[in-house]
């Protein structure tokens, strides 16, 4: 396993060499070469180079794929061993080797001394502090500090001098201070250390600090024990607001999918009147888009391929036009029967739902499918130590995009002059030569197909199967009515407003509680406001 | 007062009235196993299980088809009462030989000992018929009234019972609730209550036992039927009804609305819960499954099938769906679903009425065509024209 990733890590380290400083090729050289007495200094600059090579280098050096080797003039060589071939060690050039050569260079494995080793694993551990990326060092630094050893306690400090960089520094003193919870020289230090990580908020340094504390009443050290208490409450609080952010960033990324799910609804619904239950089901047509893309794109060009990572990029246009063209043919031979008959629309698109349904299970199984992430969806950003899902930043723009195309569409275009047109009042509407009954499929198809990009987001963050949509259909009914009917502001308000009061309440109650309390809250909210936000102004006596 | 339209309805209320209270089980308990007129058990249990969802749908269609309100959590209160009578049938269904306790199982498992407070006096039979109706009584009755007097109405009112069916049944597929810190152990979450042993100190698998409770389920039927005749012939069905057709008209003259419709939204609620208690001892069990926003629309697709407003369309649409639903599980297991929801589009399109609305929708039809063929049949008076 090891050695894969070595293989792996080294050849990726190869195609990008030509970028690299050849300095530290030339030191490794050196170090594999020198008699050990000449060893320390080169150690040591290589210590400082801060290049991740040398990580790399030693673990095939102590694996054994390393090799010293007479070159055709006479001069020792180094040659390293990488996925099945050889390499020049200084120059990084490929060894065209016959079997008779490859033997003879097998034969003279070099491995470091056991002295070597030792202090090279220093090297290794050390060697990421001095790395260009701020993040490697900062990471590489609160390593070291959490690991506790006394002889790191130096190398810290010496890197502290030359840092440069705020966060780095930041992150020095703290990885220090953790440090020296174990190695304090006097109890002043200790204290000054426990202070220290108090106001760092340190979350890696809590169970440390409690066992300082446990120790200091122990030893009735009662000045020691109140800094020690009050650390860990300062660090408790700060663990407890990124638990608040936390909750808001996933209400929000969750409120951005509803968002967008229950914009195709608050058209359908308020614009046209009709109760669309099938609308989780081109949810659902958008993850299975994204789903058949993956496959496709997989089997087309191989999944480590960059074409593959285009797939997700390629299916959200592409559902957004598989829904829409649905929506379009249901809209023209079915849907059209329905308008401003709600009750009865609630009952023929459970039908059409029940149907769309099973055609997911008999097409992709009952079971859920699994849809990759394209790789820069898969990770995770961190932001004063709030890490936040690729994916889910994305659903958060995303749902932004969306809201400003509905926006743009309705307010700016002459299509989104007729929708309005069409749905304040059809009859005159159609007296005044508006196409009504085109402008009703093309709005009809676009509120579908909006649910199905909702779905290509969704199949990111959760699972795609024949019930996705189910999951969706009741809470974005909601969002829709406590927004107000047929208002996008409304409903954009109240999508997050429910996002995020889901997530506050999750933690504190559990996820089922939670969900039960929101729709309890949504109930006691139409007491107070029945129209929802912004409810639709109008001098009939039935609106 | 007149509770019957016509002869013909009187006739076929005796009919089925006969038909289900004395034939049936008759033919269940005095004809022999193999016999061509031998009743099964099997059908017992299937038709005494379609009784109560007629039931179910007519309490829906005092909704929905005589007050104008669709609401999407009948099928929460029908659970509600099969949870409430599951829970006595739980607490006598004996010692269980691997815990030895009286207790549920998923109590046992969960380490309680003793039974908790809310669950306690269901071990009584009286208390647990009457906790069947009056549990999704108050429950309609709390949320009547706040639907009602914000006046909440139309699709946002189904919209919300839907909602409530959701986080009502999303509670009911837990375990535990935790509250304030305290754990309450709730109704068997995903399982639910099952393996009943006795009713009333009567074995729940025997066949007079199930003949009993098939006889309870028709009565109950027929007396909910005759009911629903008497109070839409009153003063109460009639301001009902007139809330259908103009709500805001019946305001206007005078009526608090609110009251008509909470107290219509209650009775259906209590109906829909009887009719649950009654389920449940047939079937041998109640789970989340059944309270989940989907039961409630099927309810809505029975009513919507046999037609909606009248007094045995909904009756109709639960046996004629429940019975296709029966046969075409078993022989298009694959695509049931898919020949239940074109039925349930194709009935929205094109049949309006339902069922029952069928033979006045094909009047003009039928004429049209009889004229035709009286015209073709004489040739002398079509040449004359």
């Amino acid at each position: 396993m090891k050695k894969l990733f070595f293989v792996l890590a080294l050849s990726l380290v190869s195609s990008f060499w030509g970028q690299e400083d050849s300095r530290t090729r030339l030191l490794l050289a050196d170090l594999v070469l020198e008699r050990a007495s000449d060893q320390n200094a080169l150690l040591s600059e290589l210590a400082e180079s801060g290049d991740s090579f040398v990580t790399t280098f030693v673990a095939a050096w102590r694996t054994g794929e390393v090799f010293t080797y007479s070159s055709a003039e006479g001069e020792a060589i180094v040659v390293v061993k990488a996925s099945e071939k050889y390499f020049e060690l200084s120059s990084w050039t490929e060894l065209e080797l016959s079997p008779a050569q490859i033997e003879e260079v097998e034969d003279n494995k070099n491995r470091p001394s056991r002295r070597l080793r030792r202090t090279l694993s220093n090297v290794t551990d050390t060697v990421d502090l001095a790395s260009k990326d701020v993040g490697t060092r900062i990471d590489a630094a609160l390593k070291l500090g959490q690991s506790q050893k006394e002889e790191y306690l130096p190398v810290l400090r010496a890197r502290l001098e030359k840092e440069q960089n705020g966060s780095a520094t930041e992150a020095l003193k703290e990885a220090i201070a953790i440090s020296l919870l174990a190695n304090y020289a006097d109890a002043e230090e200790l204290q000054q250390a426990v202070v220290l990580l108090g106001n760092y908020h340190s979350i890696a340094s809590k169970s440390k600090i409690e066992s300082v504390r446990d120790k200091a009443l122990e030893d009735g050290d009662e000045s020691l024990a109140a800094a020690a208490t009050q650390s860990i409450k300062q660090i408790e609080r700060h663990e407890e607001l990124l638990r608040h952010a936390g909750s808001i960033f996933r209400g929000i990324s969750t409120g951005s999918i509803l968002l967008i799910v229950a914009f195709g609804l608050a058209i359908t619904f308020g614009l046209m009147g009709i109760i669309n239950m099938a609308h989780g089901e081109f949810v659902a047509i958008g993850g299975y888009t994204c789903y058949v893309m993956n496959q496709y794109f997989g089997d087309r060009f191989g999944t480590q391929s960059d074409t593959y990572q285009m797939f997700f990029w390629c299916s959200i246009p592409l559902s957004f036009l598989v829904a829409g063209a649905l929506g379009w043919l249901l809209e023209i031979s079915f849907f059209r029967f329905l308008y401003k008959r709600p009750l009865e629309s609630l009952l023929a698109t459970w039908g059409l739902s029940m149907v769309m349904r099973q055609m997911f299970r008999l097409i992709f199984g009952a079971a859920n499918v699994q849809v990759g992430n394209p790789e820069s969806l898969s990770g995770n950003f961190e932001f004063w130590g709030l890490s936040m899902s690729a994916a889910r930043i994305f659903a958060i723009g995303f749902a932004g995009f969306v809201a400003l195309l509905t926006w743009a569409l309705l307010t700016k275009t002459n299509l989104g002059l007729y929708i309005r047109a069409v749905m304040q009042n059809r009859n005159m509407a159609s007296s005044l030569g508006i196409p009504v009954k085109r402008v009703n499929s093309l709005t009809f198809a676009f509120g579908c197909g909006l649910a199905a990009m909702a779905g290509a987001v969704l199949s990111q963050i959760g699972n795609v199967g024949p019930e996705m949509g189910q999951a969706y259909i009741v809470q974005s009914f909601m969002v829709v009515v406590v927004g107000g009917v047929g208002n996008l502001l409304g409903a954009g308000l109240s999508a997050l407003g429910i996002g995020v009061v889901d997530q506050i309440l999750q933690p504190l109650i559990g996820p089922i509680m939670g969900t039960i309390a929101v729709l309890f809250i949504i109930i006691l909210f139409l007491q107070w406001k029945p129209g929802g936000l912004f409810p639709t102004k109008s001098r009939s006596m039935e609106d | 007062m007149k509770l019957f339209d016509n002869k013909i309805e009187l006739g076929g209320f005796a009919v089925a009235g006969v038909v289900l209270v004395f034939l049936l089980p008759m033919l269940n308990a005095f004809v022999p196993e193999g016999s061509f007129l031998h009743f099964s058990e099997y059908h017992i249990g299937l038709w005494g299980k379609y009784i109560t969802w007629a039931v179910l749908a007519m309490s829906l269609n005092l909704l929905w088809g005589y007050t104008g309100l669709l609401c999407l959590c009948q099928a929460l209160f029908f659970a509600l009462g099969a949870y409430a009578f599951g829970m006595y049938l739980m607490l006598h269904a004996g010692v269980d030989p691997v815990y030895n306790t009286a207790l549920p199982d998923f109590m046992d498992f969960q380490g309680y000992t003793s039974l908790p407070w809310y669950w306690a006096p269901f071990g009584s039979g009286i208390y647990a018929i009457i906790a069947s109706m009056m549990i999704p009584g108050i429950l309609a009755f709390i949320f009547g009234y706040l639907a009602f007097s914000s006046r909440i109405k139309g699709v946002y009112f189904s919209i919300l019972t839907q909602a409530l069916t959701y986080a009502l049944s999303l509670f009911f597929f837990m375990n535990t609730a935790t509250l304030f810190g305290k754990s309450f152990i709730l109704f068997g979450g995903n399982n639910g209550l099952n393996n009943f042993g006795e009713i009333f100190g009567f074995g729940i698998n025997e066949a007079s036992t199930k003949r009993f409770i098939f006889v309870g389920s028709a009565i109950l039927l027929l007396v909910v039927y005759l009911l629903i005749a008497w109070l839409i012939k009153t003063k109460l069905g009639m301001v009902q009804q007139a809330i259908r057709d103009s709500e805001n008209r019946v305001r206007f003259s005078g009526y608090s609305t609110t009251h008509y419709k909470m107290l219509i939204f209650v009775g259906a609620a209590m109906i829909a819960g009887i009719a649950g208690a009654f389920y449940v001892p047939q079937v041998g069990g109640i789970n989340a499954n059944e309270m989940v926003p989907a039961k409630s629309l099927d309810v809505v697709v029975w009513v919507a099938l046999g037609g909606r407003g009248t007094k045995f369309g909904p009756v109709i649409g639960a046996i004629v769906v429940s019975v296709i639903k029966s046969y075409a599980q078993v022989e298009y297991p694959n695509s049931w679903l898919i020949i239940l929801g074109a039925i349930f589009m194709f009935v929205v399109l094109f049949m309006p009425n339902g069922l029952a609305g069928l033979p006045k929708q094909l009047a003009p039809l039928i004429d049209k065509l009889k004229k035709k063929t009286s015209a073709s049949s004489s040739p002398a008076t079509s040449s004359a024209s």
